[in-house]
């Protein structure tokens, strides 16, 4: 016992020791932690970023849909590439979403949803516009008003965290949706699945829909 | 298991002491050769840029430190490793420390801003780790295991595992058991003495280390905090009045590559300008203060920033010009860039000819009435009116080399971005926020527009469909600043509404609404903020 209690000591003093050169390291400069710092990038397809707020973690995401993310870090359309991006270039980036991202475009939105200070958008996949006839969808995508309507509609002011998912919220557009459901598995309007949740962008979170939610009037 | 603790910890306790020793010898001449940093700095240039963007998202300001924990926990598996290695191959185990000693000294010698003395912290390190296991090694391996609790059985078969074979002579049976245990107390109270010895000093090496660092960083701030900034031969006109067209120090964006902000002492700090030259040329902070100071207002704007991005800040500088430090020292024919490096080891490619075209190119020493700010670039840092910071306005700037755009990349040229970088006309509306709800009637409209060097002679606001109307522009002091501009939305009526904003810079030339992302040059297009009207 004596002598396990004595390699115990030593041990912290050990991790002592390691602990000040750690400190001896980064020592004398604290303020530099508290300065939102610029990062070299390497890849050309990627800009320097200033990150003056710090996004959410990255690994909060649920629900089946987003086993299709691309996984490589370097795809732009990855998770770690998106929690990078304003929401409309990381929604821009990613392959499920290029007819909700072709809709933004005609829709005159990417500045507003990228310059936002905080957003919720619940995005329809590539699938959930594929459910809208084509010469519905079309209809829609020509007429400007009502897209933007449309798209309004489906972004709610603020970050919105799975926890507080549930419940009626006001979308941009005016009228409420409403979200029922627990833990992972979530409805929006009754009608649209969340098929993946809790995506983290630069000013935005986004959950993945299966269905376009229509507003009522 | 507990037969290895012993070799275990005299390895770490071996490579603390080491790592402990560099430091102190890295901490009062050149911090930036520790190993650790040298070895932190090797990782993030090898690292791939979404991995590391995830380390930011993920982490934060933390990623730094939890960087450098990486590597001490690391080194430290290594060095444990490296201990157990020594009980029965002692050559290969302080073979393995020279390797690691030779990594750091690498490392150290292939950082940007290197000189070959970068190598000897490391090398330093590895020599004194080597000694350290040398000479506990032996002390961990002889102690025998735990006595049995069964007394007569265990110990004589499994005695020294190696080390000094005179430590456990085999002897009769019977006696053998409590010599043993005696022989078993007296080494390890050999190893407890030896290792808190390297412990204790390992600690006070890494604590005078962390002092001497901490002291050297409030040197370079009290000297910061001492400078009296001389007043400029040449002022600024009056200061503009209208809130906003100052963006004060803390809320200057910041883009750079330092994994901790570089603490200069400007005492120790001199500007070398060399390469294509007739007359090399080193400049202390005092020969700066000594210049003719000019003040200008000028605005910096980020190549990556997005269309209606937060890049871009404006701010009253102090500076010396340019262009004469680089006429005195006698710019040879041919030589086409100037390659400013900074302390974080930036390089910053601007052309000779952008430089010496008579605009305000200088370097800046205070901003916004004060020293500048570390995370600025303190003690000095270059400004280029008219092109985007990557390729005109390195920090922390330690010298000046005449080069060819040729022979050089600058380090975002090497990363694919254009070797030049004039700014693109931009406009931006910063009032009403997107998505924002209205109350009708007159809906005041505000924003700024920037084109460094050609300046802004129009900016027109759009609602939805409707023709253009010209917004009317605040006054700026020269054309090197963005420009203010307001627009009254007449009887804004209910329902969403689209604006939109585009500018004309001072040659007349139209903001493009071609859209471009900020790769490889900067982004391009009008505009554009959805609001509601209740």
């Amino acid at each position: 016992m004596y002598g396990k209690r004595k390699l115990t000591a030593l041990a912290a003093v050990a991790a002592f020791s390691l602990s000040l050169a750690l400190s001896a390291c980064g020592g004398g400069n604290t303020a530099a932690t508290t300065q939102p710092t610029g990062m070299p990038t390497g890849v050309p397809t990627t800009v320097p970023t200033a990150l003056p707020s710090m996004p959410g973690a990255a690994g909060g995401e649920f629900g089946p849909a987003c086993a299709t993310i691309p996984k490589d870090p370097a795809n732009p359309g990855s998770l770690e590439m998106m929690a990078q991006q304003p929401v409309a270039t990381a929604a821009a980036a990613n392959p499920q979403l290029s007819t909700l991202a072709a809709a933004i475009q005609a829709g005159e939105l990417a500045d507003t949803l990228n310059n936002a200070e905080a957003v919720t958008v619940f995005a329809p996949t590539n699938e959930a516009f594929a459910k809208i006839p084509k010469a519905d969808l079309d209809k829609v995508l020509a007429d400007k008003e009502l897209l933007k309507k449309i798209l309004a509609y489906h972004v709610v002011d603020g970050k919105t965290a799975p926890d507080a998912l549930a419940g009626a919220h006001k979308t941009l557009e005016g009228q409420d949706i409403t979200v029922t459901g627990s833990g992972t598995e979530f409805k929006v309007n009754d009608t649209a699945m969340i098929v993946c949740g809790n995506i983290q962008t630069r000013n935005g979170v986004v959950y993945l829909v299966d269905s376009v939610l229509m507003p009522p009037s | 298991m507990r037969r290895l603790i012993r070799p275990a910890l005299s390895g770490l306790l071996a490579a603390a002491g080491g790592i402990a020793t560099a430091e102190l010898v890295a901490s009062p001449v050149r911090p930036e050769s520790s190993p650790l940093v040298a070895i932190g700095g090797t990782v993030i240039d090898a690292t791939p840029t979404p991995v590391k963007e995830y380390a930011v998202a993920t982490f934060g300001t933390y990623d730094k430190p939890l960087l450098i924990g990486t590597i001490l926990a690391v080194l430290a598996l290594l060095a444990a490793a490296v201990g157990v290695l020594a009980v029965h191959h002692r050559a290969a185990a302080l073979l393995a420390i020279g390797a690691l000693g030779l990594v750091g000294a690498a490392a150290a010698l292939t950082r940007p801003m290197a000189r070959p003395i970068d190598a000897l912290p490391a090398l330093l390190a590895g020599a004194v780790s080597a000694g350290l296991l040398a000479w506990l090694a032996p002390k961990a391996a002889t102690a025998p295991p735990p006595p049995s609790p069964v007394p007569g059985t265990g110990p004589a078969t499994d005695g020294a595992p190696a080390g000094e074979p005179a430590a456990v002579p085999a002897a009769a049976a019977g006696d053998t058991s409590r010599d043993d245990r005696a022989a078993a107390r007296t080494g390890r109270r050999a190893f407890l003495v030896a290792a808190g010895l390297v412990a204790l000093g390992t600690a006070l090496a890494g604590g005078l280390a962390a002092i001497i660092r901490r002291s050297g960083a409030q040197a370079a701030d009290e000297a910061r905090a001492a400078i009296a900034l001389p007043a400029p031969a040449d002022p600024g006109p009056p200061p503009e009045q209208t809130p906003g067209f100052y963006t004060p120090n803390q809320d200057f964006y910041r883009v750079d590559i330092a994994l901790t902000v570089p603490r200069v002492d400007p005492r120790q700090w001199t500007l070398q300008i060399t390469g294509m030259v007739d007359r090399p040329t080193e400049l202390t902070f005092d020969d700066l203060l000594k210049q003719p100071l000019i003040e200008r207002d000028i605005t910096l704007n980020c190549v990556s920033n997005e269309v209606g991005g937060p890049y871009v800040g404006n701010a009253r500088w102090l500076g010396v010009p340019l262009a004469p430090l680089l006429r005195a020292a006698g710019v040879q024919a041919g030589a086409d860039q100037i390659v400013a490096r900074g302390a974080d080891g930036i390089t910053i490619g601007t052309p000779v000819a952008t430089v010496l075209d008579g605009r305000d190119a200088i370097l800046a020493l205070g901003m916004n009435g004060q020293a500048l700010p570390p995370e600025h670039g303190f003690p000095v840092r270059m400004l280029t009116p008219g092109l985007y910071g990557y390729v005109g306005a390195a920090k922390w700037i330690t010298s000046l080399e005449l080069a060819t755009f040729s022979s050089f990349d600058a380090y975002w040229v090497q990363r694919g971005w254009a070797a030049t970088g004039p700014v693109k006309t931009a406009s931006r509306i910063d009032r009403p926020k997107a998505f924002a709800q209205l109350a009708a009637g007159t809906v005041p409209v505000a924003g700024v527009a920037w084109a460094q060097h050609r300046g802004i002679s129009a900016v027109e606001v759009q609602v939805d469909d409707a023709p253009w109307q010209q917004a009317r522009l605040l006054p700026v002091p020269s054309t090197d600043t963005w420009v203010q501009w307001t627009w009254d939305w007449p009887a804004a009526t209910a329902g969403s509404h689209t604006l939109r904003v585009r500018a004309v810079d001072g040659t007349g030339a139209l903001q493009t609404e071609q859209r471009a992302d900020p790769f490889p040059n900067g982004a391009s297009g009008w505009q554009s903020v959805l609001v509601t009207v209740a």
